[in-house]
């Protein structure tokens, strides 16, 4: 697809030029990201349009090198002259702070060469231009479904919340080393909310959300519709004793439990003492079963890119496989300060790989489904949300509030309330059971239905 | 403070230009309109491994443009002063108003000039190396508390923003409002073991915040406790009482009841305080307020950002909802005045009903009274990661420090490990309230949709029943 020259040849011209008036007034290296995105939105309210809203910004991002020193600075006043001052100004501050050697624009070599384009993932659906605000509309009102909500619920309803939201993003970043990289993405996002009452008058919400770089894939009417299911679901909740359970989480909210993982092979955190992963590279510390890769340049997909912030090109690479640690997130300054060799800053698009404990799956068994993980599991809780909580990033404890249901002999029995999971991450991941393979393509996170044993909920 | 034309030469516009935006906004049949000028400048600067290494400034500038047709919200923005930007923006913000009967009258607010944090030095006249001396002082002071402390890393910022708001009821409010922070934290090593603690402090003030006296109440504040820290264990969980401390476990406050009183999700019916106006929802005496009046606040406004003028609200007066908190559309939907707290993140965001500082005000127990009557709970001092499900009132928080109570007295540290309630239930189960009301001037951010400063407070708290997990 052809990719609509959001940002102009001028402003390109004018990024140039903030590299150039930087290093002639004494920057010994510059990187600059010109930043343009357009958003449009339209929002229902029991049925009826509640808010439209419209925004366009361009902003222009600096970061300086001088004297062996740093900053970074931004701006959305794009007028050359005014950025001249303001780049003259961000050159005085920079030469007023402490030196640090380590601060540096990465190797060349280890810059993305392939994606001057812009589309080259494609992520820009030029679906986005022939849009228009009634066309919004007319996406937004498919997604409601007040009219027959109460009848389908068989509940009192509160209230209904759809909104559609389309938005277009062009990026433009140049170093002073030459680089130039330009990245273009399109996203549709459909967001539905609902509240129903029970006979007690006690009210309960679900939600429910799609996302996509392509307009074409989202399903508009099956959002309220997933909403409903999600908050009738919940009605008539009971406390479960507190014990030791086995766990199922729903893919959807999977996340919350990998993030800290990621989260502890930043150098950064490492070299803070901030991680809980310090010294695991190359150790086994994991179950088997647990293998993360970062397949970052999966083409349409949300999350994929083909150069990080720094404009460092990105690859497909296994960071946890088989429990065992492969790689940290090095960015230029941390592999100075830590003698880590320089990755990628962060992961672009995780994806946690299907398992089934004690069974070595073939390629046509790798169909895992939450049907066959309750099942596979017998008895437990599947957990559907967290609510609040923490994980210690120094030891990897954690306390999460959970959502969700009990199951037995694989089938959901009733919704749970007022529970907590508590643990250490490494313990919980060493206690996988199985992951499948039904993860959302909404998500730029891969994670899909898991699957613990011996977890600790208290009520 | 400065006049209308130190903000009129900012933003290029005119008195005149203001109405033909606005009349502009209103072509489509929209009963109420409103404009929101923006000049915004952040400074930041990052102390870490002994370096002041990292700063810099930020510029964010714009108009945001509203459109109100009923309770319906048409929004855009530019990012350019020039008319014919400004025009597009207030057309795109006019469609809301296509097609739609419904009609809402919105009234003019009493203007009431206030100048809640007066500034001695503006941010904006000093130079970066003027605050160098003071993180390096900051690390210095914190190294020199205790041995055990492996790392530092101390981070101040500043912001101040030019704002200029105009309404087609022809209210034309300005003001400029400064802000300054400053948090550190200090790793600390004890055989194989790490922990952190992190102090900030944040203000509507100008640079005078920055000095010897701040450095010495972060440094306190971030080696308090770390013994007990070390010690700290995960208890056993149950249902149990639930001593809140005086300050910053008001965030408990906020996040579980203070969400459930603004009155957005109470006119959409989300709430699990709708419809209870006038009703008692915890036991007399108890007093809960948002307040935007306290003198350099990080939570107030001389104006919230429809221009209308911050106030002190009560919520709970006497254990009776009496007020949720209003912007300008759900004061006109309930008939009731606003109660300023409209707010937004910056203009690119349109205001909706937003916390300001959180607290409730003290009771007339004594601290040490509270903790000595309880015989089997947990004493908790520092909660975080706090969430809050609005319509059912159930909530989940993280003790990121306390203690045990055993036999009225305060023994074994805790730490990580949830409580969790419900909103109405907790409040109905307070059974003291202590007489040391303490406002917490940390860096709280509230993310509501959008990210707007707030503060909280609570005095010393006894509920009676909250579930705690633990081992």
């Amino acid at each position: 697809m052809e990719v609509n020259d959001m940002i102009t040849g001028e402003e390109r011209r004018l990024a140039k030029h903030c590299i150039e008036y930087a290093v002639a007034n004494g920057a010994d290296g510059i990187r600059v990201s010109l930043n343009k995105s357009v958003m449009d939105s339209c929002s229902m309210l029991n049925g009826d349009l509640d808010k439209v809203s419209h925004s366009a910004d361009r902003s222009v991002f600096i970061y300086l090198y001088v004297d062996g020193r740093y900053g970074t600075f931004s701006t959305n006043r794009l007028e050359e002259k005014e950025l001249e001052e303001f780049i003259g100004q961000a050159i005085v501050m920079v030469r007023m702070l402490g030196e640090d050697r380590d601060r540096r624009l990465p190797s060349p070599e280890r810059m993305a060469k392939d994606a001057r384009g812009g589309n080259e993932l494609g992520l820009y659906d030029s679906y986005y231009e022939d849009s228009d605000s009634s066309s919004r509309l007319e996406r937004a009102e498919r997604m409601s479904i007040f009219d027959s909500l109460e009848k389908k619920a068989g509940y009192k309803v509160i209230s209904e919340e759809c909104e559609y939201a389309e938005s277009a993003d062009d990026t433009f970043l140049i170093d002073s080393q030459g680089f130039e990289g330009r990245h273009t993405e399109t996203s549709f996002n459909c967001f539905s909310e609902i509240t129903v009452q029970d006979e007690e008058g006690n009210r309960y919400s679900g939600y429910w959300w799609e996302a996509s770089p392509h307009h074409d894939v989202l399903k508009l009417e099956e959002c309220s519709h997933t909403a409903l299911e999600r908050a009738v679901s919940q009605i008539g909740p009971r406390t479960r004793r507190s014990g030791r359970y086995r766990m199922v989480v729903d893919g959807s909210v999977a996340s919350r439990l990998v993030s800290p993982l990621i989260n502890a092979l930043n150098a950064s955190a490492i070299q803070q003492k901030m991680s809980f992963l310090e010294g695991s590279m190359g150790k086994k510390v994991f179950s088997e079963g647990l293998t993360i890769m970062d397949m970052a340049r999966t083409p349409g997909r949300s999350g994929s890119r083909m150069y990080d912030s720094e404009g460092v090109a990105t690859k497909d690479a296994p960071i946890i496989e088989g429990g065992i640690v492969k790689q940290y997130f090095v960015s230029t300054y941390m592999s100075g300060k830590t003698g880590l060799e320089a990755t990628v800053e962060d992961i672009s698009r995780p994806c946690l790989m299907p398992y089934v404990k004690e069974k070595k799956l073939t390629d046509t068994e790798k169909n895992v489904s939450l049907k066959d993980i309750l099942r596979h599991c017998g008895n437990g809780i599947y957990v559907t949300g967290f609510n609040g909580g923490n994980c210690n990033p120094v030891t990897g404890d954690f306390s999460f509030g959970i959502e969700g249901f009990a199951f037995s002999k694989g089938k959901i029995t009733h919704p749970v309330r007022e529970m907590l999971i508590t643990g250490n991450m490494t313990e919980l991941w060493n206690n996988m059971t199985a992951a499948g393979n039904d993860t959302r393509q909404s998500s730029r996170w891969q994670i899909p239905t898991l699957a613990f044993e011996d977890v600790s909920f208290s009520a | 403070m400065n006049g209308f034309n130190y903000y009129s030469d900012i933003f290029k516009i005119t008195e005149e230009r203001l109405k033909i935006l606005s009349d502009t906004a209103l072509e489509r049949g929209g009963d109420y309109a409103d404009l929101y000028f923006e000049n915004t400048t952040y400074f930041n600067l990052l102390l870490k491994d002994g370096v002041v290494s990292s700063g810099g400034f930020h510029t964010d500038f714009g108009v945001g443009i509203r459109v109100l047709k009923g309770e319906k919200t048409g929004y855009a923005y530019s990012e350019s002063t020039e008319m014919a930007e400004l025009l597009d923006a207030a057309k795109a913000a006019a469609v809301i108003a296509t097609g739609i009967n419904d009609r809402r009258v919105y009234g003019k607010v009493i203007d009431r000039k206030q100048d809640i944090y007066p500034v001695k030095e503006d941010w904006r006249s000093i130079s970066a190396d003027k605050f160098l001396p003071f993180l390096k002082e900051l690390e210095k002071e914190i190294f020199s508390r205790d041995s055990r402390i492996i790392k530092v890393i101390a981070r101040m910022s500043d912001s101040v923003s030019d704002v200029l708001m105009y309404n087609s009821l022809g209210e034309i409010t300005y003001e400029t409002r400064p802000m300054g922070s400053v948090s550190v934290t200090a790793v600390f090593q004890q055989g194989d073991k790490t922990e952190n603690r992190t102090a900030s402090r944040s203000y509507r003030t100008g640079a005078e915040l920055i000095g010897k006296e701040l450095v010495k109440e972060l440094a306190d504040e971030a080696v308090k406790g770390i013994d007990a820290r070390f010690e700290a264990r995960r208890p056993k969980g149950g249902t149990m009482n639930v001593v809140m401390g005086a300050g910053a476990s008001g965030i408990l406050l906020h996040e579980a009841m203070g969400h459930a009183f603004e009155a957005d999700f109470n006119r959409k019916g989300q709430s699990i305080f709708s419809d209870r106006i006038g009703q008692r929802i915890c036991p007399e005496g108890i007093n809960i307020v948002d307040d935007g009046t306290l003198r350099w606040n990080r939570g107030s406004g001389n104006y919230d950002d429809e221009g209308v003028p911050g106030e002190k609200t009560y919520m709970v007066e006497d254990g009776i909802l009496c007020s949720y908190l209003h912007d300008r559309i759900s004061a006109s939907w309930y008939g009731v005045k606003p109660t300023g707290n409209g707010r937004r993140e910056n203009f690119r965001y349109h205001p909706i009903p937003r916390m300001r500082a959180t607290y409730m005000e003290s009771g007339n127990a004594d601290p040490e009274g509270i903790v000595a009557s309880v015989r089997n709970g947990i004493y908790v001092d520092e909660f975080s990661n706090g969430q809050v499900k609005i319509g059912e009132g159930d909530f989940t928080f993280f003790v990121k420090s306390g203690y045990l109570i055993e036999n009225g007295r305060l023994t074994a540290p805790i730490k990580d490990i949830n409580v969790i309630g419900n909103g109405p239930q907790a409040l109905a189960d307070i059974v003291a309230v202590g007489n040391d009301l303490k406002i917490d001037n940390g860096t709280w951010t509230c993310g509501k949709e959008q990210s707007v400063p707030v503060s909280c407070g609570i005095p010393t708290v006894l509920i009676s029943r909250l579930t705690v997990g633990g081992e």
